[in-house]
């Protein structure tokens, strides 16, 4: 499922990253790596962008930039 | 892991005449790892602050003696890589490549150890020697958290000392350990970690053909640093060196890129994390049941689907409220203090030296009203910097930009870009520093750009003299017609410059949420500082100026008797009739409109001064010196007092009549009646709306070309509002004038 899909409080192992260029890089330096457990936090208010927990600490992303990033949700 | 013998070949390099230089120290770490609080507790006032050469991000140096030794402390802008994609990393590692400074300071937060040290491992691919100051560390250890820091050394060849930089413990053992890595000789490269069979069998491949056929360049790099940098592509080394991907490059990387689908950079970026997270796992024990954390728990309500934006509407409200009521009793104070007895002195000293009278008003009028224009702004500016630096350090920025993020990225701006527009309401100067907040230039522009659309104080008393001229029986929904316009404008114009002139991939988002903690008291204290003290040399000079050439404007040909055929009134009359199409085509509007760029309540002012035949100055009786000490004692004391009760009294614009004392009001009645004779309502109106929209101040605009670090911005600031006030008031009068709403 695409990352910036899931539901606050649903987690999953990272399966893909289809992001390229400095963004891929971006991600992948605050630690958003294939084989990574990730966990939906939040929602803004307004409804973008995101918390995520991964790597053992909290990262925010807009929707956009979460787009591609392929999660196996694991219930 | 390698040997010990292969990390010392990368270390053979000379040390250059360390005795008379001093050692440098580089402080390089992760965002929100307590590296600035660290910093401060090593240098505290000795820090130096300024900006890196060419881009607006911060830089900080100390020059300082330890233990007998010369010490230069150096601190790179907090980062998560060594990438080449933000300013804050190439300036890190450019710096890093080229000064090799004796030892580096790596900054790892304790309580997120496997992220920061990702960094640490590229930081060590340099073979600079290492000290990591494992901070936070009390933090970890309330967590459970355990860390071998002996087994860390080991592991990477580096020393590592913990350290709590907001209680100073361990800063003097992190200082003792650099210098006494920074003497050893040869020196002590970090470990060279085993990066996996694939990419360092290309390594030693590629070493060697740069070597052979590029000495010059792997002699110019650190080499095995430089290797990697080829191996992932980077555009920045790439283009420095001259090398390109194809032939040897190509050659040597083609096998890999076929096994990983041509993506080296991202088996890098794995390896290095496969690494980190191997050590993490090796050195640190974590107690299996995690505890719901405190900051979860204040999340819960900050970031709260529903409560998130009324919670952080308070906070801003509070924000605002303690940096302009707090401050202003003090600014109103040195504002009196320059206009009064300082005045008084001076003038007395110029007449008891018989000097020219004109020299008296160039020295009073001119660069004391001067001074006094840079000073009553420090209060402020202090203030703001305070609250900044606490959200920053707090960690509620951070959530701030999470909430705001979607409202303001529709108009093309970032999250944290609310605060510094909402800043921008009280005063525009300190709201243009306030981007500072953002780091990417293309955002920090773009809200700096939109920032004097924000109606700012300095314009209500104009606002407030019009309105009670022509519209004392609608007041409130004038006023409030102004603010809305300008916010409104800001929204159009945000959109039409995200489609001009920035145009193109809006910067990324990602963004730590870093735990909430409190900032250190001394911390806060230095940096507001230091920031005060940079605005007060940097600002200050170029404010000074522009007061001084606007005396001269205003006061030459000396002795002038009419306001028309001073300089001032001769480039009014100039003007004029451009202004003619909007309803207030006069050199006395056009004259006051000029003035008004030193600060916009200064358009009251000048008309009172140029409408109103001024009643010979009452000659009041002239204080006794000693009676104008015992006046600025005691009115410190009041402005003091007034500022703490500003603080718990209520907030906003109450009524267009507490806005003027019982005196102001007696003062502008005689220029309220000239008013309604020169203006029509309507262009009375359309005068207000240039009055909000046409260019900053001159101390916004400096305050803009200083923290844009290039002129460019304020040049199309200005042109933009000029239009735009145009042709705003230009549609104001010429459709009210369709419409029937009288000329």
């Amino acid at each position: 499922m695409d990352l910036a899909k899931m539901k606050p409080g649903e987690s999953g192992t990272i399966t893909n990253i289809g992001a390229v260029g400095p963004l891929k890089r971006r991600l992948m330096d605050m630690g958003i790596l294939v084989g990574e457990k990730v966990k939906v936090e939040k929602v803004a208010p307004l409804g973008d962008p995101i918390e995520v927990a991964i790597k053992n600490y909290r990262l925010s992303l807009r929707k956009k930039e979460a787009q591609g990033i392929q999660v196996e949700v694991v219930k | 892991m390698n040997t010990e013998a292969a990390s010392r070949s990368v270390a053979a390099m000379p040390i250059q005449g360390m005795e008379q230089k001093g050692i440098t120290i580089a402080v390089a770490g992760n965002p929100n790892s307590g590296k600035s609080t660290l910093i401060n507790a090593i240098a505290g006032t000795r820090l130096h602050v300024g900006n890196w050469p060419g881009v607006t991000v911060e830089k900080k140096e100390a020059a300082l003696e330890y233990a007998g030794k010369r010490i230069r402390l150096i601190d790179l802008p907090g980062t998560y890589s060594l990438s080449p994609y933000t300013q804050e990393e190439i300036i890190a590692r450019d710096y890093l490549v080229r000064e090799r400074p004796d030892v580096i300071i790596n900054v790892v937060d304790a309580t997120n150890l496997e992220r920061n040290l990702y960094l640490t491992i590229q930081i060590m691919e340099l073979g600079i020697p290492v000290v990591i100051a494992l901070n936070i560390y009390d933090e970890a250890e309330k967590k459970g958290f355990r860390i071998d820091a002996g087994a860390m050394e080991r592991m990477l060849g580096v020393t590592v000392v913990r350290t709590v930089a907001t209680r100073k413990t361990g800063v003097s053992d992190l200082l003792k350990s650099a210098i006494s890595l920074a003497e050893e000789m040869p020196s002590r490269a970090p470990r060279q970690l085993n990066y996996g069979e694939d990419i360092d069998s290309v390594a030693i491949i590629l070493a060697h053909h740069l070597q052979k056929d590029h000495p010059a360049v792997a002699a110019a790099y650190p080499l095995r640093w430089l290797v990697f940098k080829l191996m992932e592509g980077d555009s920045h080394v790439l283009d420095e060196t001259g090398l390109d991907e194809s032939g040897l490059l190509h050659e040597t990387l083609r096998h890999l890129r076929e096994a990983h689908e041509e993506d080296i950079e991202s088996l890098m970026a794995d390896a290095r994390y496969a690494q980190a997270s191997g050590l993490t796992r090796e050195v640190m024990k974590r107690p299996d049941v995690r505890k719901m954390e405190l900051t979860e728990r204040i999340d819960r309500l900050a970031l709260n689907r529903f409560l998130g934006i009324p919670i952080f509407l308070v906070a801003m409200w509070l924000m605002f409220k303690l940096t302009f009521d707090l401050s202003k009793p003090y600014s109103d104070w040195i504002g009196e203090m320059m206009a009064g007895p300082f005045k008084r002195w001076t003038e007395a000293l110029i007449g008891f030296i018989h000097a020219p009278a004109w020299t008296a008003s160039l020295a009073t009028d001119g660069i004391i009203a001067g001074v006094g224009n840079v000073l009553v702004f420090v209060p402020v500016i202090f203030a703001m910097m305070f609250f900044i630096t606490f959200l920053e350090g707090s960690g509620y920025m951070a959530r701030a930009a999470f909430v705001m993020d979607r409202a303001m990225h529709s108009i093309g701006l970032h999250g944290k870009s609310f605060i510094p527009m909402l800043l921008g309401f009280g005063c525009n100067v300190p709201a243009i520093y306030a981007t500072r907040t953002l780091e990417n230039p293309r955002d920090k522009a773009l809200t700096a750009l939109l920032i004097p659309l924000m109606s700012c104080g300095a314009r209500l008393p104009v606002y407030v003299v019009f309105i009670g001229a022509f519209f004392p029986a609608h007041a409130g929904t004038v006023l409030w017609s102004l603010y809305v316009m300008g916010i409104a404008l800001a929204i159009m114009m945000g959109v039409f410059f995200k489609r001009t002139l920035f145009r193109g991939e809006a910067p990324m988002f990602i963004m730590e949420l870093p735990p909430y903690r409190m900032p250190s008291f001394r911390s806060l204290m230095i940096h507001t500082w230091e920031k005060g003290k940079h605005f007060l040399i940097k600002a200050g000079t170029y404010i000074l100026a522009v007061s001084v050439l606007v005396w001269f404007l205003l006061n030459l040909p000396w002795g002038v008797e009419n306001k028309k055929d001073s300089y001032l009134g001769r480039v009014g009359q100039v003007v004029a009739p451009v202004l003619g199409p909007l309803g207030f085509g006069k050199w006395e509007a056009s004259s006051s409109l000029i003035a008004g760029l030193v600060a916009k309540e200064i358009v009251v002012g000048t008309m009172g001064e140029i409408y109103v035949t001024k009643e010979e100055d009452r000659k009041k009786e002239a204080p006794a010196f000693a009676d104008d000490l015992k006046e600025a004692g005691s009115s410190f004391v009041r402005e003091a007092r007034e500022s703490l009760g500003n603080v718990f009294s209520t907030f906003g614009i109450t009524s267009i009549s507490s806005e003027e004392s019982a005196e102001e009001t007696a003062e502008r009645t005689p220029l309220r009646g000239v008013l309604r004779s020169q203006f029509s309502p309507l262009a009375a109106y359309a005068f207000l709306t240039f009055v909000l929209l046409y260019m900053p101040c001159v101390i916004a605009s400096v305050a803009m070309v200083q923290e844009l670090g290039t002129w460019k911005w304020y040049g199309i600031a200005f042109a933009y509002q000029m239009v735009l006030a145009w042709s705003v008031a230009f549609l104001i009068h010429g459709g009210g004038k369709l419409l029937g709403l009288g000329g």
